[in-house]
């Protein structure tokens, strides 16, 4: 087992801007992300599955303990751990072509060489004839494709995605699953050929699916609940409605469960 | 398809019909009393415009005050925008120098205009320094919430793809805060426009007094006020402030639009 991501007894504690409270947002987590895996992260709203993301995505530093990658510790973004937001933060005053080659771009890769490559991805993301509009032009499923486009401009051999599907219809859903493992390489070559993946979600459905292992994170403070191997064969997209997927999926429910409920009736307004 | 036609007609042609009674009423009104002289009235506004018009008068002092309120309005830019975003992005900035700005700003820019007659004299750097004075606070104010508001998901988006912290300046903090600049420079113009012709009635008074020449629109107003005594013409120099105004606001608008097509406004 090859580690890229080593998260050695990593705490997190935010303090709260508005009254100065300390929340524990991670505690003690102890894990190891391996070389070319898709590892989904699911829990309760509350468990910091953003916070771990960010961690990784070096916008935050642990409080306790040490994320490293690649053996050393994460100080700052990198161009070499790439992210997607939730609502995927596409630069507005940036077409489509404009928002892919922003890494390029910004890294000094000569013109020439960053344009061919946006094109490349616009052919490859589908969004050949759009590349001049803005992103309030397109449609959800278009700004997704474009966010995944600019992430992978960069050739980044990690893939850091923070809920990058959940705003968008159950049917692009199911298509942009299928172009997203298409894409990172589902069921070609080997892991060492793939980049990385730490997908955060909150379908559990998807989250197995996608995944070589699920990470099960608990609430008050984060912490790792379990971690569940799927050992299915890819390519995956044929199994969507299998039985396996629904069997591990309740598995992972019932260890969600309990204090998702919690999370709902805490949340509910005074 | 004729409901629309209707429609349209009623809302050119109705407030037309109206303002045209409302003038012939006020035409009716003070030839009824011969009292025209003392009072403007339509058909002597059109005839103190046209000879105004056609003796470049208007134009000239028009150009006189255009010129000043344009060159305060870039300083006010210059020093605004950049003060700005620095206190909108620098909170320990922000908390020193607001108070001082704040308090500033609370002073009515003609409130000024003696001091400045006093350090910079009746030529019409007075008046620039007001107009400038007036111009800066709603830049600073625009541009210091604009750094404030900017998505900082984008910034972090920019950081995760490579950009280093000028770069994120450049490629991120600028163009966002591009919005809320055209809403601080359409303000600071209206202000600017608003301080020249008090600032330019004020020092007029002096300069009439001393029978020099006349410079701004204000100046203008002043000379005819106590000079020639026409009436109609001090309306016709009303209805020309109003109309550039109108004129410059619909510019920076067009402006906007035409530079971020990507807003959705």
């Amino acid at each position: 087992m090859n580690p890229i991501v080593e998260l050695k007894h990593v705490g997190k504690v935010y303090v709260s801007a508005r009254d100065g409270e300390a929340i524990e947002a991670l505690a003690n987590i102890d894990f190891t992300i391996r070389r070319g895996e898709f590892l989904t992260v699911v829990g309760p709203s509350g468990c910091g599955k953003s916070t771990l993301l960010s961690l990784i995505a070096g916008f935050n530093a642990p409080t306790s303990g040490d994320v490293l990658f690649q053996g050393h510790p994460i100080t700052a973004p990198g161009p070499e751990r790439g992210v997607m937001f939730q609502d995927y933060a596409l630069f507005p005053w940036r077409t489509v072509a404009g928002n892919i080659e922003f890494g390029p771009q910004a890294r000094g890769v000569d013109a020439a060489h960053t344009r061919e490559r946006v094109r490349k991805l616009i052919e490859m993301v589908g969004l050949r004839g759009f590349e001049h509009r803005y992103p309030h032009e397109l449609s959800g499923g278009m700004r997704q494709r474009c966010a995944l486009a600019r992430m992978l401009a960069n050739d980044p051999t990690m893939w850091l995605m923070d809920e990058p599907l959940a705003a968008v219809d159950l049917q692009t859903r199911i298509i942009l699953q299928d172009e997203l493992l298409r894409m990172w390489g589902d069921g070609i070559g080997t892991a060492g050929d793939r980049p990385t993946v730490v997908f955060v979600t909150h379908g559990i459905d998807e989250a197995v699916l996608l995944a070589d292992r699920v990470l099960v994170l608990g609430r008050r403070p984060g912490r790792i609940k379990e971690v569940v191997d799927v050992a299915l064969p890819r390519p995956r997209t044929a199994l969507r409605n299998g039985p396996e997927v629904a069997r591990l999926t309740a598995q992972v429910w019932e260890l969600i469960h309990d204090e998702a409920v919690q999370a709902i009736n805490e949340e509910a307004p005074l | 398809m004729s409901g629309s036609e209707v429609g349209r007609g009623a809302r050119v042609l109705l407030p037309l019909a109206v303002a045209l009674v409302l003038c012939a009423v006020w035409e009716v009104a003070v030839r009824m009393t011969h009292s025209h002289g003392l009072l403007p009235s339509p058909t002597g506004v059109v005839e103190s415009g046209a000879i105004l018009t056609s003796s470049g008068v208007i134009v000239e002092a028009m150009s006189g005050s255009l010129k000043r309120v344009l060159i305060g309005f870039a300083i006010g830019g210059a020093l605004g925008i950049p003060t700005g975003l620095a206190i909108g992005t620098v909170p320990a900035l922000d908390r020193a120098f607001r108070p001082v700005l704040d308090g500033l700003r609370s002073i009515a820019p003609i409130a000024w205009i003696p001091m400045a007659i006093l350090w910079l004299g009746v030529r019409g750097d007075a008046a620039l320094f007001v107009v400038a004075y007036a111009a800066v606070f709603p830049f600073i104010v625009n541009a210091s919430l604009a750094a404030r508001l900017v998505d900082r998901r984008l910034v972090a988006a920019a950081r995760a793809l490579g950009a280093g912290p000028w770069t994120v300046v450049r490629t991120v903090l600028l163009p966002g805060s591009i919005p809320m600049l055209f809403t601080g420079a359409r303000i600071a113009l209206a202000f600017a426009w608003a301080s020249i012709i008090a600032a330019e009635l004020a020092i007029g008074i002096k300069i009439a007094g001393q029978g020099r020449s006349v410079a701004g629109i204000g100046q203008l107003m002043v000379e005819t006020l106590y000079v020639r005594r026409d009436v109609d013409a001090l309306v016709f120099y009303m209805l020309v402030i109003g109309a550039v105004s109108f004129l410059i606001d619909a510019g920076l608008r067009r402006l906007q639009r035409w530079m971020l097509p990507w807003s959705d406004r």
